[in-house]
């Protein structure tokens, strides 16, 4: 039935081309149908509208693989033979630096598993890595990046955001902040956590003192995949549509002084009005783009969806896959925890089981798609592990944390593939060739992705801040 | 006053500035700065390594060149040598060798000009005497830098208007076709539109007035009520204005209000984030303190005073510690430690102890003197007259700061009942001593099964490990399971947790004392004071080298910032002592001080912007040179002088500020067009600002709308009902999960002020945070107002929001249950608190009665909160998976708000425009 106010429903969105936030305006007006492959469309001219990069680059979008809690080098791609010889000597660690729980007695420990040279590039690797070793002239090691802290949650932070303490915008916001956006259906930025948040939760992918659009959107692996995406219960799409008309036709009236005066206030409640138009697409369009369904069998068997412990890990690295293909820039992939103070034989092996498989399946799909020349992949933990075992070991062993050493690997766009990069002590305590600190690799990453960490800068707290924190270099050996 | 200390240019010593040749100057003041930057470091710096054999450090190296043996400049003429060519980067060579780092034309240009003028090469002190005859701006006398450049740089006297004594600046007259100013005030903005051709936008209308006057000073809406009180007050718009605003600062919702913006301030937080998010048990009562501060118009400078030193003031006998001024005192101190902190087993003391330094250091330094110190922790300030000795000698007023959770008795005024919420803690403590119990007796089975047996304990592992038979291995079912170890450890971490938890409802403060540091062991219970506060080391402060505490440099002493003015008793260069205790009373005294002209600039300022949306300074934390500067300054020393003439108290300056007509005036211009031309950024307020409201003002109207708001004042944090997916959401913390978010049962509870909900730093209330509230690790100065599409979602989708339209639909038929018109035109007089216009109330009325149609047809089954969740966590010590029980006692005592299984379909279509009004811009934006 005619409602008195109405009014035509495009008419009543005023005219607005700006971003209506994370998520900008975008041809999903016009763009019904999805194709499978290109993103669908740009982000208008808004906060989150695509950017060009500094200086051209051959990535373009980033998956960031973060393996939480800390994942042995020494026992995955950096192994020490020496450790054979010190096997359960004692070991002292000591100074002003050490935390409580470093006390007592520590013991070298060697490796539980066995090594290969895997690839042309003979990249050191453990045996049960079997499905990654098949990429390994993908990927480009680096054994020289150290961290500052061998706490969990400020490692972590400093990972993920340049900053040790917190508060500061996460890598994937800053990446997004530089360049935009290239699918406005979609965040630009998205984390796939594992079902319990890490220590320190939402901080981790938090947008800090950057505008609320770049900060990341954790996607669920079950249920709605966004929060309130879902209308609540009962209420149907038609429904829906129905309250959001009255809302246009108050919202317009409420405006109509201000828009015939021409005030620019009228612009800040046309774009609360576009809003709700845009979360109302996105209701319909996003849980089909993100549906790995869609995916045939041959491929969810190559990321080994629905194996025991290949499922959870390959439906993210699926997903990750499907999401960079649709133009997402950032997308950050959780897998822990991987903090094997004991046990460590099971514990790490367990893990790698359950990554190796959907890891070399991401990397495998990527390049059979070409996507894999323009995207930067990213394996790295918070820091690495001691060579000792923990003073919480008991004879079944395991590992402390050590940031003075850890593996990090790349591959993709702009990195030197097949090549591994720096190098630890003879015991794997202490990177000791081409050292460089985590706002090192921070820098480099941007790098990669055309940024400059120095121009990548917002004020804030009265001075121009950077993912870096204060400016770092470029670690040049990792270029291609 | 002038700049009183700080010099300007100084007579030339070498040379008389008329004799420099023109090539002297661009030596001095362009060519050798460009040489230094960019040439030196390969090419000159060191002489046994130079780059292709080339000096630029003298004039012979010049003219000799490098290895090529040709000149690299020729006097006179820039095309003979070979310097400016390679200057140039073309043909993809050049120099220095990074493209990147090439000579910008402009600096080009100065090198080709001195070789043409001969490249002359003056000596040092001419060059020197040449800068500084040249230099603009002042210097600014300080405690001196890390380096002589800094120490006698200069700087642009607009940028030093914060350091600058308060005048107390004449009111301007009323310009023509102006009226008389409503408050001096007035005066200011009114000289400012004149010059700029504005006319002020007319009076608000009453209605307008009231709505913005009372979420300005409560964030509240006005009651319908209250509305139409106003509206029939038959006084003058001034004189019934001036009642409306009496009444609202006379409220006990005055005090939260102005809490809330203060808390934004001060990083505000009931947990202490990182690792473990440990519930602070006792920050309630800071935050209860400063919302009395304000209801008491308690002076600011005592606030100050109170928050840096109330302990001091406590513990050297100068307020008797269970008075209630004592109690204030002692709880204000909370402050210094709110930001986020923890110390694990897993933590380093000294790196801990210096992020507490850091933060409270620069959080100082924001909220007091609207100076961000962080700045200055690793270099000397880049912008601004402040060394890096002066942010260690701030930090070392800190230096005998310790933590303590001190007795401190219920202050007469604080909410002190916390019906049935111990019981719960209790009941989740016994059930951790049960698992405990549990293991601990499987525990011995094994044992005694060895002990039986005359062999030694062990687990399955090291038995095996150590190659023991099976028939010496106790059997399976004796060995602790994966589950059984994580829950082991699970049940030591809810006992610590919900043990100090149980704190929350006891006399007790999050407080500080002065003393000697004591040992530093991992934090996970309150930490109480030592009987013997000498005992420990007393931290010697120093310069931290690129801000490392591992790198202590030159030892400071206890200091202030030391730009000239800022020393307020010039004889004592150094008013902070360094004795342990009294460090910050001197520091509270030197901020407090009225020849220190920063905070009461800085509270005046924040005022403002509390009122007006925007400070006069646009950055309440930044008056430095990397903050903007204050559109109207007069009108800002006048306010400060203000405030401290009237004894620093808040309410006085609030009230004379909204009885200024600026405050009053309409928000819609009658010629936008002309102030967008005039006066783009708006700061001449010709107008009133349009503002969204704040999240927490956001769902406090939405409860208002309904009427289930409970506006009991303060007390332990209440928990409302978030998203359940949210709430049940597993989080880490070390060795376990963060419990869930249990609602409290009690509705009454779950619809207090967002002020009293417990904000937890790892647990974010999504509505609160997709509308901006600030993450609270650092001071907010103003809040962010994004339009995300999420907000939208979580408004229409949101569960929360669909219970407050379920619940105002349901209020509103319960009083009229017939007529429809009514039903609707009482939803918007709660919304808007206006009357429905007739479109809009036929329009809603049809909407409703389609919504009804629809809803007639479908079914709800009732939603019970969930009594447990799974929890499924990964063992790390064997990396495998094991799952565990979280049982949410509170469930069963939970008395739900009106779900659409008990609601009629009529109520339900109600609902639906109730839904509507609530998402509508006039609800959301105060006009």
């Amino acid at each position: 039935m005619a409602s008195p106010l109405a009014l035509p429903r495009r008419d009543a969105l005023f005219s607005l081309g700006a971003s209506v936030g994370g998520l900008a305006l975008s041809a999903l007006l016009a763009d019904e149908g999805f194709g499978a492959k290109a993103p669908s469309a740009t982000a208008g001219d808004g906060p989150t509208a695509p950017k060009p990069p500094h200086f051209p680059a051959k990535a373009k979008r980033c998956i960031f693989l973060t393996m939480e809690g800390g994942p042995s080098q020494i026992d995955t791609f950096d192994p020490k033979p020496k450790l054979r010889d010190v096997h359960l000597q004692e070991f002292q660690a000591g100074g002003e630096q050490k935390s409580a729980m470093a006390s007592g007695k520590r013991y070298y420990v060697e490796s539980p598993f066995q090594f290969m040279k895997a690839g042309e590039s003979g990249a050191d690797m453990g045996t049960n890595w079997p499905h990654l070793a098949g990429v390994a002239d993908d990927l480009c090691f680096y054994r020289g990046c150290q961290a500052e802290s061998v706490n969990h949650p400020t490692a972590m932070a400093h990972i993920n955001t340049g900053n040790r303490f917190g508060g500061d915008p996460a890598v994937g916001s800053w990446v997004t902040y530089g360049l935009g956006s290239e699918n406005a259906d979609l965040p630009a930025f998205v984390v796939l956590p594992e079902v319990s948040h890490p220590q320190g939760g939402a901080a981790n992918w938090g947008n800090g003192f950057l505008p609320a659009h770049y900060q990341g959107t954790p996607l669920r692996a079950e249920g709605s995949p966004i929060l309130n995406l879902a209308p609540p219960e009962g209420i149907t799409r038609d429904h829906q549509r129905r309250n959001l008309d009255l809302l246009a036709e108050l919202n317009r009236r409420h405006a109509a002084d201000r828009i015939a005066a021409d005030d620019p206030f009228a612009q800040t409640l046309a774009a609360r009005v576009e809003s709700y138009e845009l979360a109302f697409r996105m209701q319909a369009r996003v849980p089909g783009l993100i549906d790995i369904d869609g995916e045939d069998q041959a491929t969810k068997d190559l990321y080994g969806v629905d194996a025991t412990d290949t499922d959870a890990f390959g439906r993210k690295c699926l997903l990750a896959r499907r999401l960079v293909e649709r133009g997402v820039r950032f997308v950050q992939l959780y897998h822990g925890t991987w903090d094997s103070h004991d046990q460590l034989a099971r514990a790490h092996g367990n893990l790698i089981r359950q990554v190796d498989r959907p890891i070399a399946a991401l990397l495998t799909d990527l390049k059979r798609r070409n996507l894999l020349d323009e995207t930067l992949v990213v394996w790295t933990g918070e820091f690495g592990r001691s060579p000792d075992n923990s003073p919480r070991g008991g004879i079944a062993y395991g590992r402390d944390h050590n940031a003075k050493a850890m593996t990090i690997w790349m591959a993709g766009g702009g990195v030197k593939a097949g090549h591994t990069i720096g190098a630890t002590d003879e015991l794997g305590a202490e990177a000791v060739e081409c050292v460089h600190p985590i706002r090192d690799l921070h820098v480099t990453l941007l790098h990669l992705l055309g940024l400059d960490d120095n121009r990548l800068t917002y004020f804030s707290s009265g001075r121009f801040k950077q993912l870096s924190q204060f400016g770092g270099k470029v670690i040049e050996e990792l270029l291609a | 006053m002038s700049l009183l200390g700080w010099s300007g240019a100084a007579a030339a010593a070498n040379g008389e500035p008329g004799q420099w040749t023109n090539g002297q100057r661009l030596f001095a003041l362009q060519v050798q700065p460009v040489f230094a930057a960019k040439c030196v470091a390969c090419h000159g710096d060191d002489p046994a390594d130079l780059g292709g054999a080339f000096d630029l450090s003298s004039r012979a190296g010049l003219l000799t060149g490098g290895e090529s043996g040709d000149p690299a400049i020729v006097p006179g003429d820039h095309g003979a040598g070979s310097l400016y060519d390679l200057l140039k980067w073309e043909d993809g060579y050049g120099m220095p060798p990074k493209e990147t780092d090439a000579l910008t034309e402009a600096q080009r240009w100065a090198v080709r000009d001195w070789i043409d003028a001969g490249a002359p090469w003056p000596d040092a002190a001419t060059v020197e005497a040449i800068r500084e005859a040249h230099a603009p701006g002042v210097t600014v006398p300080t405690s001196g830098g890390l380096s002589k450049d800094w120490t006698e740089r200069r700087y642009d006297p607009a940028d030093l208007w914060a350091y600058q004594p308060i005048d107390d600046p004449p009111i301007p007259p009323t310009p023509e076709g102006f009226a008389a100013p409503a408050d001096s005030a007035d005066a200011f903005l009114n000289a400012s539109l004149s010059e700029a051709g504005l006319a002020p936008a007319p009076r608000a209308d009453r209605r307008t007035l009231i709505r913005r006057a009372t979420f300005d000073l409560t964030g509240l809406p006005p009651t319908p009520e209250e509305i139409t009180a106003f509206l029939t007050d038959d006084r003058d718009d001034r004189a019934a204005f001036a009642a409306v605003v009496d009444r609202l600062l006379a409220s006990p919702h005055f005090g939260e209000r102005f809490a809330s913006n203060w808390l934004d301030v001060v990083r505000y937080a009931d947990s202490a984030g990182f690792a473990n998010d440990f519930e602070r048990p006792n920050a309630w009562r800071y935050r209860d303190y400063v919302v009395r501060s304000f209801n008491d118009d308690k002076p600011f400078d005592r606030f100050l005073t109170e928050q840096i030193a109330g302990d001091e003031l406590v513990d050297s006998g100068r307020l008797e510690a269970n008075s209630p001024e004592g109690i204030d005192a002692l709880l204000a101190v909370g402050f210094l430690r709110m930001g986020p902190w923890e110390h694990t087993g897993m933590s380093v003391a000294k790196i801990t102890r210096q992020q507490f330094l850091d933060d409270v250091t620069d959080t100082v330094g924001q909220t007091f003197l609207a100076q961000p110190l962080q700045c200055a922790k690793c270099h000397d300030h880049k912008f601004d007259p402040i060394p890096t000795r002066d942010y260690y000698a701030i930090q070392a007023a800190f230096a005998t700061t310790q933590f303590a959770d001190r007795p401190v008795p219920f202050h007469p005024e604080e909410a002190a009942e916390f019906a049935g919420e111990p019981e719960y803690l209790r009941q989740r403590l016994e059930e951790a001593r049960a698992i405990q119990r549990r293991i601990a007796a499987k525990k011995e089975a094994a044992k005694k099964w060895y002990a039986d047996r005359g062999l030694k304990y062990g687990n399955l592992n090291q038995k095996r490990e150590e190659g023991a038979p099976p028939e010496e291995i106790a059997p399976e079912e004796l060995e602790l399971t994966v589950a059984e170890y994580g829950l082991e450890r699970v049940a030591k971490k809810m006992l610590q947790r919900h043990g100090w938890e149980l704190d929350r409802y006891k006399p007790m403060a999050f407080s500080v004392y002065s003393g000697a540091s004591p040992p530093m062991k991992p934090v996970f219970a309150a930490m109480p004071l030592p009987k013997d506060r000498t005992k420990g080391t007393i931290a010697a402060s120093a310069i931290l080298t690129g801000g490392d505490p591992f790198s202590p440099g030159t030892p400071v002493e206890p200091g202030v910032l030391s730009a000239a003015l800022l020393s307020v008793s010039p004889e004592s260069e150094d008013p902070v002592p360094a004795d342990v205790t009294g460090r910050r009373t001197a520091l509270a005294g030197w901020l407090t001080d009225p020849a220190n002209p920063l905070p009461a600039r800085v509270y005046a300022n924040r005022v403002w912007q509390w009122l007006f949306g925007r400070g006069l300074a646009a950055n309440a934390n930044n008056f430095g040179g990397g903050g903007a500067t204050p559109s109207h300054p007069e009108l800002l020393d006048h306010l400060a002088t203000r405030l401290v003439r009237g004894e620093w108290k808040t309410k006085p300056l609030v009230r004379a500020l909204m009885l200024s007509d600026a405050y009053a005036r309409a928000s819609l211009h009658p010629d936008p067009a002309a102030v967008a031309e005039a006066d783009p950024t708006g700061s001449l307020l010709a107008a009133a600002r349009p503002r969204r409201l704040t999240a927490e003002e956001l769902r406090d109207a939405m409860l208002a709308f309904t009427g289930e708001l409970n506006p009991a004042i303060g007390g332990a944090p209440v928990r409302p009902e978030i998203e359940p997916e949210v709430a049940l959401q597993p989080r880490q913390i070390m060795g376990s999960f963060a419990p869930a978010w249990q609602p409290n049962p009690s509705p009454d509870q779950r619809h207090r002020r967002t002020l009293y909900t417990l904000k937890l730093r790892g647990l974010r209330d999504p509505l609160l945070e997709t509308f901006n509230a600030p993450a609270p690790d650092a001071p907010c100065e103003m809040r962010e107002t994004s339009t995300i599409a999420p907000q939208a979602l979580a408004l229409m989708n949101g569960r929360s929001t669909y219970l407050r339209a379920l619940a105002a639909a349901d209020a509103v038929l319960a009083t009229d249950p017939d007529a429809d018109e009514a039903a609707v035109e009482s939803l918007f007089r709660r919304a808007f608190g206006r009357p429905a216009t007739d479109a809009e109330r036929e329009a809603c009325v049809s909407h409703w009665h389609a919504m009804t149609t629809r809803h007639a047809s479908l079914h709800f089954d009732p939603v019970r909160p969930p009594t447990e969740v799974v929890r499924i966590a990964v063992e790390e010590n064997t990396g495998e998976r094991f799952s565990y029980v979280e049982k949410l006692e509170q469930a069963a005592d939970f008395e739900p708000d009106l779900g659409p299984d008990e609601a009629d379909a009529r109520t339900r279509g109600l609902a639906e425009v109730a839904l509507v009004l609530l998402n509508a811009n006039e609800f959301l934006y105060v006009e």
